[in-house]
């Protein structure tokens, strides 16, 4: 089966202390897939060149056989991003920067303000909808900044840390709410939370030092804290 | 997409407390400047009529306001501006602008021109102020309007060099400083420099006075167009950078 994001020999950074090095990954349609590692990884720095918003120093990213960064708008309009910080401007209201956010992946017209509607409606904002951004808790403009990523309902959603600065409460609502998403859309998520990997994941990806150190599929009895710090797993 | 952005541009800076404060203020100092010079013109219009001279309201009171709305629009626009890019680098949404299917021109082109239409509330509250003089004295109308243009390009120019500056800084204070210190030096550059110099033609100001004066000089559109669009070049060069497109 073709990958629908497929990652070939992705490096990025200086060539003395490169960001990335050399990472190769396919991911189909549906997969839910981890990276997971340590801060400085290079899990941010991969989420930003899948978005779209960064080019790579080499290689190269296809999604369904169309190049990411070249000129082709329409490949980066299938791809939904929820960056670490929530992408929103708290003078404007939540519809109004769902709006902004539909209207740069290229929504119009009846398309938009229907999406707008089915994306409120998804993360339970509906009835905030005319309260600006800046008077949500952390928890609502975490569900703003997904309604902002899924708004156009694309194939492959890019979640970086996504519960990260959230309580337990807000943590278990949100992942509640990944679960919900459309089962054919491709999720990568970055995480150092082991609890988000079990819940969220079928696939995990650990970097370390801007490598790829290992694949693994997501099972109950994996320990997947023995693969947290590969480097230090080396060398003990 | 240019629209877009310049309507959610407009949109943005409008919902926050700064554009209503700059409005307000601007409106303030401008009617109290024009009223100030309307009374020392009361007072010597006496003596003009005795002697002959030519001058009137509009050399005496609505050009002079018209170059304290100059100072104004520099002093206000860079506030409004900071925002631009350094303010959403700062605030984590740039990212999202940069990945959007959307070419770097037409995000800084949009970013400008959103900037434009919302200086465009503080130059006409203030020539509307002016213009209500009209209805009791005579106005040289074809001059007030040829100065009217001329703001109204140089709010579009103006636009341009503060988006190029806020593309510089990820801080919205550095772009804040570095579009102070870089209009300062294009005003000052006016005086300080010979007219003859090659960076004269670098003064804003002084492709703006004759159309103050009521000259409509090809040389001064070309000052402000060339060097404008040089910006937005510069700005969509400084974008596509950080995109890893160059």
């Amino acid at each position: 089966m073709e990958a629908l994001l497929y990652i070939r020999e992705l490096s990025h950074g200086p060539v003395t202390r490169p960001r990335l090095r050399d990472i190769t990954l396919q991911i189909g349609a549906g997969d839910r897939l981890a990276l997971l590692g340590s801060n400085g990884a290079g899990k941010s720095t991969l989420l930003h060149i899948l978005s779209g918003a960064l080019a790579p120093a080499q290689g190269d990213v296809m999604l369904s056989g169309r190049p990411l960064h070249r000129a082709d708008p329409a490949a980066r309009m299938r791809v939904g991003y929820l960056p670490q910080r929530i992408a929103m401007y708290p003078d404007l209201n939540v519809r109004e920067n769902l709006r902004w956010a539909a209207q740069l992946r290229g929504l119009r017209g009846l398309a938009l303000r229907s999406a707008i509607d089915r994306a409120l409606d998804e993360v339970g904002l509906q009835d905030l909808a005319t309260r600006l951004a800046s008077r949500l808790s952390a928890g609502m403009q975490q569900r703003l900044g997904l309604a902002q990523a899924t708004v156009h309902r694309p194939d492959v959603l890019l979640l970086d840390e996504p519960t990260a600065s959230l309580d337990p409460l807000q943590t278990r609502q949100i992942r509640d709410l990944i679960h919900t998403f459309d089962q054919k859309t491709a999720v990568i998520l970055a995480t150092h939370l082991l609890d988000d990997v079990e819940q969220l994941c079928n696939r995990v990806v650990v970097l370390d030092g801007g490598r790829k150190t290992a694949e693994h599929t997501v099972s109950s009895d994996m320990d997947l804290l023995a693969h947290f710090h590969p480097t230090e797993e080396k060398s003990a | 997409m240019i629209w877009r952005t310049a309507w959610h541009e407009w949109r943005r800076l409008t919902a926050g407390l700064m554009f209503w404060l700059l409005l307000a203020f601007g409106q303030l100092i401008i009617a109290w400047l024009a009223f100030a010079q309307l009374e020392a013109f009361a007072t010597i219009a006496p003596q003009l009529k005795l002697s002959g001279s030519s001058l009137g309201v509009t050399d005496l009171v609505l050009i002079p306001t018209l170059n304290s709305l100059v100072l104004i629009l520099l002093l206000s626009t860079p506030l409004l501006a900071m925002g631009g890019f350094a303010g959403e680098a700062h605030s984590g949404r740039l990212t999202l602008w940069l990945s959007a299917p959307t070419s770097s021109s037409e995000i800084v082109a949009g970013k400008i021109v959103g900037l434009w239409l919302t200086t465009l509330p503080l130059l006409f509250s203030g020539i509307l102020t002016l213009a209500l003089f009209g209805l009791g004295m005579q106005i040289d109308w074809p001059r007030f309007a040829l100065a009217v243009g001329y703001l109204a390009l140089f709010c579009l120019w103006l636009s341009a060099i503060v988006i190029l500056l806020s593309a510089l800084p990820d801080h919205p204070a550095a772009a804040l400083a570095l579009s102070y210190g870089a209009l300062l030096f294009l005003w000052l550059l006016d005086s300080i420099s010979d007219a003859d110099a090659p960076w004269h033609w670098l003064a804003f100001a002084a492709h703006l006075e004759p159309g103050f004066r009521g000259l409509l000089r090809s040389q001064d559109l070309v000052f402000f167009i060339v060097s404008g669009l040089a910006a937005s070049l510069l700005g969509t060069y400084l974008i596509a950078r950080r995109r890893g497109e160059l």
